[in-house]
Parts: structure tokens; C-alpha cells; sequence
């Protein structure tokens, strides 16, 4: 026995942990890989599930997809080492009641290797890992436009969830992106990334519509991005989302206004609390979160009863 | 070695189960080191190669590649885990912990030192016994499988704070360091140990001694962690059962220790006086208190006497085999009930009074403990490395059949 040598204090055992683990936060991505990895592929997937469980009972889906084309430079590196701490953020102050997170990543079907990584419903930090996975494609087709509509086809048909199942409460999606989906569904691109037959192309309003059904659904637009502050992009986007359109100037803070705007949404904040809540936390990203949620702000809380 | 073999100490720890462990490990071929009580207060000390290592939560097989198992009855400290990983190079590759095992806080570190401060009572100031008391009264004590789970583990962590009223840690801070120590620690399901015991030998490295054992040790004077082989009995159908001693007696920290005697020059390499459990004491071999603790344990099969080096050095050095204890002789310390704490206080009160009746200086130490306490010695160890040490062909000494402790046979 003895008196404890190896007594260390909480910020070095933490460096210690992570200089001994060592892996880049984009490992799979910058090992090379040049397709999805099987935990993240589409294709032929039954069902991405948000389940309720004894430990989760009551479980709040949210899901993130990010755009990871070329047009977005460095911002799918600023997200993937920003949304771990989604889950803390929803969870510290209770925005969300046993939030499940699953992010995902768009590329652009006409052109790219990897046009849809999805990963799975995860309550812990195995999301960390399905992040870590994600290809950063890089690519695009530089027409201005990237498979938002073949990811939403994906999770209007590919998702099932107890929130909706037991409780007619819709999930929360957000979609990360600069640029504008193509106009339609193509059977051809389904059959090929996730591989269901489809009869015929859908309308990318009717894909929008179906999905809302399913999800509140946002998009967020970075206007570091390549086409941040694109009016093209912006009111095409507000055409099929309305006021879920959000602007945001600071990539750090992204996870703050997913978070925040799920309390809305769950109305376990408003919007002057979650503010004064990131301000006492030490958030520097509250004047930014307040303009990307000021299209939110006047608007009645209950957005996600059916 | 085909059997597996739990390696425990006979005394008040410091005996030298690290380079027990650790000679076992470079005999034979073992499977894993499976470490069953207590928690980063050990400190096993191993001379490998010309490297020196305190092994506390790795096992002190480590240096020879042999892997380390955390089993459920572990207290898991990540923060020292953290730095004795980064001094023995990062093998994380060689570790796995029981998802059930206890986590130690800096609130429980911090409670504990407090406690220590205005009360003295010897502990290591780790917080161990703070986690321990803990988790007896909260069912959501943190545990290792918790660091899967941030939210959980926050509100875990959030409750220990809370209890403790401690501010200086943020919860933040403490579930980053933890979820980063569970990226680079592998966790597993209890069935873990099932497998590495089927897959080969396996040694059972236990922490602290049986005098200190929280139900059998001097209470309040004692360790809150099993140090007899109980545990290891939970987790194991069958095993060899080695008590570990030394020639000379040492007490790290407060408590009885009748034959302690300051004037014994045993120069220690690597115990020293203890931050927060106080000065390192040494004194004559305990026969009288060293049986106590064959018989608490319920036998050894097998015993290892390490130090055999010393008395050639120090020629004062003896063996007390009976106490004065107001005016009688006795050659026993006979064991109460199990788990009736106001005996154990009563006996510490009994040895406080208690003197070395007679103390004498055998010619062969090794036999001469091995018919002290009842079992052949099968290891001889003249330093701290694995080449100093001697295995002892079994049959060389009188064999010893396994003396169930008085109080079963009532």
C-alpha cells in the first residue's frame, strides 16, 4: 500500500487521456477513407430507431446533418469538433427530456462518393464515435446545389421513433448546410445510395412536407459558409421551411443554438432565459445565437405538437 | 502454474506483493492480473530492467506485458490512473475495468483529506474509503460504465458534488476528464473475469494487508476494503491462496502495532513518511498477529517471505511469538464474530496495552515463519528484483493442511 504517488489533478488527467488516445477527431476521414463507413452507409437500412428505454423513457429525437462538400471549406471540421458537446448543452439545464442525437452527412449524389452518412439514435457518447466517422467528402458539383432532398427522403421514410410512435411528439432535425437541394427525389440516386425502388422522382416540396410530419424541421446556413448570406439560397429555403431558416455568424456557436432552440421548441425555456443560461455558463456565442433565433422569438412555443 | 493464485498480505500491506506479482508473472506464464479491493492508495513497488514503477491500479505484472483486470470490487481513480498510465508509457492496450466498479471523485479525495485533517486515522488520503462509504448510502454512486453515459455521469457526479458541498472541481471539468478516460480504457461486463480465468492462470493482486481488513483489522484503525481472499472467493471457483510477509514488521499510519520498535535500522527504498498517512513504522516479525491473520483469512496454502535480506543486516532484528497483556502471556489473538466492529475496537484497546512477551532470533527465518503461520514457503525474495527472488520447490517444507478458522467450527 502506500499514499497515493500517482495523485493528479482533474485538468492533466484529462490531457493525459487524450495525448495517450491521440486519434484526430476525423480519423476515418483523414486515414484516407474514400467511402462510407458501414456504420454510417444508407444503404439498405430498414430503420435509423429512437427508442424510449428504462434508463431513456422518454425519449426526445434530434438529429443533425451537415453539409460536407467543398463549398463548406473548414466548416464541417468546426462542427465535428463542436457537436459533442450537444448533448451536455441539452441536457445541463433540461432543454431536452432524454435527448437522442444522431448526426448525419450530405454530399451531392451527381458527382460525389459518399452523397449520405448516417449514424445511429445515441444517447451517449458513441455519437462522438459515428462523428468521427464521417467522410469529408470535399467534392461538390459546384451547380449550387447538394442532396438535402436525398437525405430527406432518407429520413422521412427511414426513421422510426417512439417520441412519435407513443406520444405524437414530432423529433427535431437540422440540416447544416449553403446551398439549395436539387429540385427532385431521383429514383435512380435512391437506388443507388440507399437502395429502395422507387416508382417515381418526388417533388422536393412533397419530400419537405412528408418529413414534416416526422420532424421540426431547420436549417441552418453559417454565413462563414461558401454561399453564407446567399439570397438565392436563403429564400429558396424559406420557401419550403418558413421561418426554420436560421443565419448564424459563429460556427462556435452551433451547438448553443441547436440546443436552445429545441428548449423553444420543448418550450422548457424561452428564448431571454436560454440567452441569460449560455451567458452564465461562460458562452461567449450568446449575441450569436440571438440573431440566428430572432425569426423564433415571437413566435408561440408549442411548434412541435402534431 | 496451471492453478490460479490469489496473492494477499499477511500484515499491515507493504510486505511485497508487487514483486510477488510481478516474479509469478516473469516464472510462468499468466493470463491476466486481476486486482480485487481497494484502489489507487496501493502502492506495489516493482524493479524491473533497471525501471522502478509504484504500481497501484495496474497490475504489477504490467512491465512484463502481462494485462491488468479491474474487477468490481475495484476503486476506480482515473485522475491517478491518468498519471500512472503516462509514467509507465500509455499501456492501455493491457488494461480492461469492470463497467460496475466503483469511480473515486476529487469530492470523495476531498472529503477524505478533510476528515484526515481533524482526525487523524491514517488513510491515504485517495478517498477510497469515501467512495466506499458513499456508495452504501447513494444506489447512484458513480460508476466506471457511467462514462459511456456523459448525462448520466453528470447527474451521478452533479449528486456527489452536491453531497459533498465542495465547489472547487467544476462537474464540468471532472465528466471531460472521465469520458476521456473512458476512450482510453477498455470497460467491460462482469463476464470479463469469467473469460480470463478460463483463458489461463491468472494472479490475484491484492492491496493493503489482512490487518488492516475493514471487518478483521484493529478498528477504527483499518482500511475500508476486504483484504482477505473473500473477494477473490466471489470471483473465483478455485485458487492457491499465497500469503505474503516480511522478516520485520512495518505500519504505514496510525494503530496497534505491539512490536514496533524504532531503533530496528531498516533503511526502506521506497516507503517513506506518508503526506496524509503519517510516519513509516517498522519493528520485530509479529508471529502472534501474523497468525491472527492466517486464521481471519481462512487459511493460506502457501506463503512468500520477502526482505530475507535484512536481518543479516540488522542483527537486532527478532521474532515475537507471544504478548504480556496485563500481566498474562498469550500466544493467540482470538478472532471474534465476523463483522462485529465493537470486538475489533475492543482488541484494539487489548493490544494498546500489549508488550512482546518473548522474542527470539531463529537461524533460518524462512522455515522458522513458515512453522509460525502454518504453510510451506514456497518463495523466498532477498530484494526487489525478480532475480533476488527464489522459488522453493513445494514439499521442501512441512506441509500444512488448511486450519479452518476457530470461529467456523463453532
Amino acid at each position: 500500500m502506500g499514499s497515493g504517488r500517482w495523485s493528479t489533478d482533474v485538468y492533466t488527467a484529462a490531457e493525459n487521456f487524450r495525448a495517450a488516445t491521440g486519434r484526430s477527431a476525423f480519423a476515418y476521414s483523414d486515414g484516407g477513407a474514400r467511402t462510407a463507413h458501414p456504420d454510417l452507409d444508407p444503404k439498405g437500412v430498414f430503420m435509423r430507431e429512437s427508442r424510449d428505454s428504462d434508463e431513456h423513457p422518454v425519449s426526445t429525437p434530434i438529429v443533425v446533418m451537415f453539409d460536407v462538400t467543398g463549398s463548406m471549406g473548414n466548416v464541417p471540421r468546426v462542427l465535428q469538433t463542436k457537436l459533442p458537446q450537444l448533448l451536455g448543452l441539452l441536457t445541463r439545464k433540461g432543454y431536452a427530456t432524454d435527448p437522442q442525437i444522431m448526426f448525419g452527412a450530405i454530399g451531392d449524389a451527381t458527382c460525389d462518393r459518399v452523397p449520405l452518412q448516417v449514424g445511429q439514435f445515441e444517447s451517449d457518447n458513441r455519437m462522438d464515435e459515428h462523428l468521427s466517422r464521417i467522410v469529408l467528402e470535399g467534392g461538390g458539383g459546384g451547380q449550387k446545389r447538394e442532396s438535402y432532398e436525398l437525405a430527406m427522403y432518407f429520413l422521412a421514410r427511414h426513421v422510426v421513433a417512439d417520441s412519435l410512435v407513443q406520444r405524437q411528439r414530432k423529433g427535431y432535425l437540422f440540416l447544416i448546410g449553403d446551398e439549395l437541394p436539387y429540385r427532385k427525389v431521383k429514383p435512380k440516386e435512391v437506388k443507388q445510395v440507399i437502395g429502395d425502388d422507387l416508382a417515381e422522382a418526388i417533388p422536393v416540396e412533397s419530400i419537405v412536407a412528408e418529413l414534416q410530419r416526422k420532424f421540426e424541421v431547420f436549417f441552418i446556413l453559417p454565413t462563414a459558409a461558401g454561399y453564407g448570406g446567399d439570397r438565392e439560397v436563403l429564400d429558396t429555403w424559406r420557401g419550403l421551411l418558413g421561418q426554420n431558416v436560421l443565419e448564424l455568424d459563429d460556427l462556435d456557436a452551433v451547438c448553443e443554438t441547436i440546443a436552445l432552440t429545441v428548449g423553444l421548441g420543448e418550450d422548457n425555456v424561452d428564448l431571454d432565459e436560454g440567452l441569460d443560461d449560455l451567458a452564465a455558463y461562460g458562452s461567449a456565442a450568446a449575441g450569436s445565437v440571438a440573431g440566428a433565433l430572432a425569426p423564433l422569438a415571437d413566435r408561440s412555443p408549442q411548434i412541435r405538437r402534431l | 502454474m496451471r492453478e490460479h493464485v490469489a496473492v494477499v498480505d499477511l500484515g499491515y500491506g507493504d510486505a511485497g506483493k508487487g514483486t510477488v506479482v510481478d516474479a509469478l508473472c516473469g516464472n510462468q506464464r499468466v493470463r491476466a492480473v486481476l486486482r480485487f479491493n481497494g484502489g489507487a492508495q496501493a502502492a506495489h513497488n516493482v524493479v524491473a530492467d533497471g525501471r522502478h514503477h509504484t504500481f497501484s491500479q495496474f497490475g504489477a505484472g504490467t512491465l512484463r506485458g502481462v494485462p491488468t483486470h479491474l474487477t468490481r470490487f475495484m476503486v476506480v481513480d482515473p485522475l491517478a490512473l491518468s498519471a500512472e498510465a503516462a509514467a509507465l508509457g500509455n499501456p492501455y492496450h493491457l488494461l480492461t475495468v469492470d463497467g460496475d466498479a466503483l469511480l473515486a471523485t476529487p469530492w470523495h479525495r476531498a472529503a477524505n483529506r478533510r476528515k484526515e485533517r481533524s482526525n487523524r486515522h491514517g488513510s491515504c488520503g485517495m478517498g477510497i474509503g469515501e467512495t466506499m462509504a458513499y456508495a452504501l448510502t447513494h444506489a447512484d454512486a458513480p460508476r466506471v460504465a457511467d462514462v459511456l453515459s456523459p448525462a448520466r455521469l453528470r447527474r451521478r457526479l452533479e449528486r456527489v458534488q452536491e453531497a459533498y458541498g465542495f465547489t472547487d472541481a467544476p462537474v464540468d471539468d471532472v465528466v471531460e476528464a472521465f469520458v476521456a478516460f473512458g476512450r482510453a480504457v477498455r470497460i467491460v461486463h462482469e463476464s470479463h473475469t469469467m473469460r480470463l480465468l478460463a483463458e489461463g492462470p491468472c494472479v490475484f493482486e491484492g492491496a493493503q494487508g489482512v490487518l488492516l481488513d475493514e471487518w478483521r483489522g484493529w478498528h477504527p484503525h483499518t482500511t475500508w476494503s476486504t483484504t482477505t481472499f473473500d473477494n477473490v472467493a466471489e470471483l473465483c471457483p478455485s485458487f492457491r491462496r499465497l500469503g505474503v510477509v516480511r522478516t520485520y514488521t512495518t505500519r504505514h499510519g496510525a494503530g496497534p502495532f505491539v512490536t514496533e520498535n524504532p531503533l530496528l535500522d531498516l533503511p526502506e527504498t521506497h516507503n517513506g513518511h506518508g503526506e496524509w498517512q503519517g510516519a513509516f513504522r517498522t519493528g520485530h516479525f509479529d508471529a502472534v498477529a501474523h497468525r491472527y491473520a492466517v486464521e481471519v483469512a481462512g487459511g493460506v496454502d502457501e506463503l512468500a517471505v520477502t526482505h530475507l535480506d535484512a536481518p543479516v543486516r540488522e542483527t537486532g532484528l527478532k521474532i515475537c511469538t507471544s504478548y504480556r497483556v496485563d500481566g498474562e502471556i498469550h500466544d493467540r489473538i482470538v478472532p471474534g464474530p465476523h463483522r462485529d466492529l465493537a470486538h475489533q475496537e475492543r482488541l484494539t484497546a487489548w493490544l494498546d496495552r500489549a508488550r512482546p512477551a518473548e522474542l527470539h532470533r531463529p537461524a533460518d527465518w524462512a522455515t522458522e515463519i513458515g512453522g509460525l503461520l502454518g504453510a510451506p514457503v514456497t518463495l523466498e525474495s532477498y530484494g526487489p528484483r525478480a532475480i533476488d527472488k527464489r522459488f522453493v520447490p513445494a514439499g521442501v517444507h512441512r506441509p500444512a493442511g488448511i486450519r479452518l478458522p476457530t470461529y467456523c467450527l463453532v
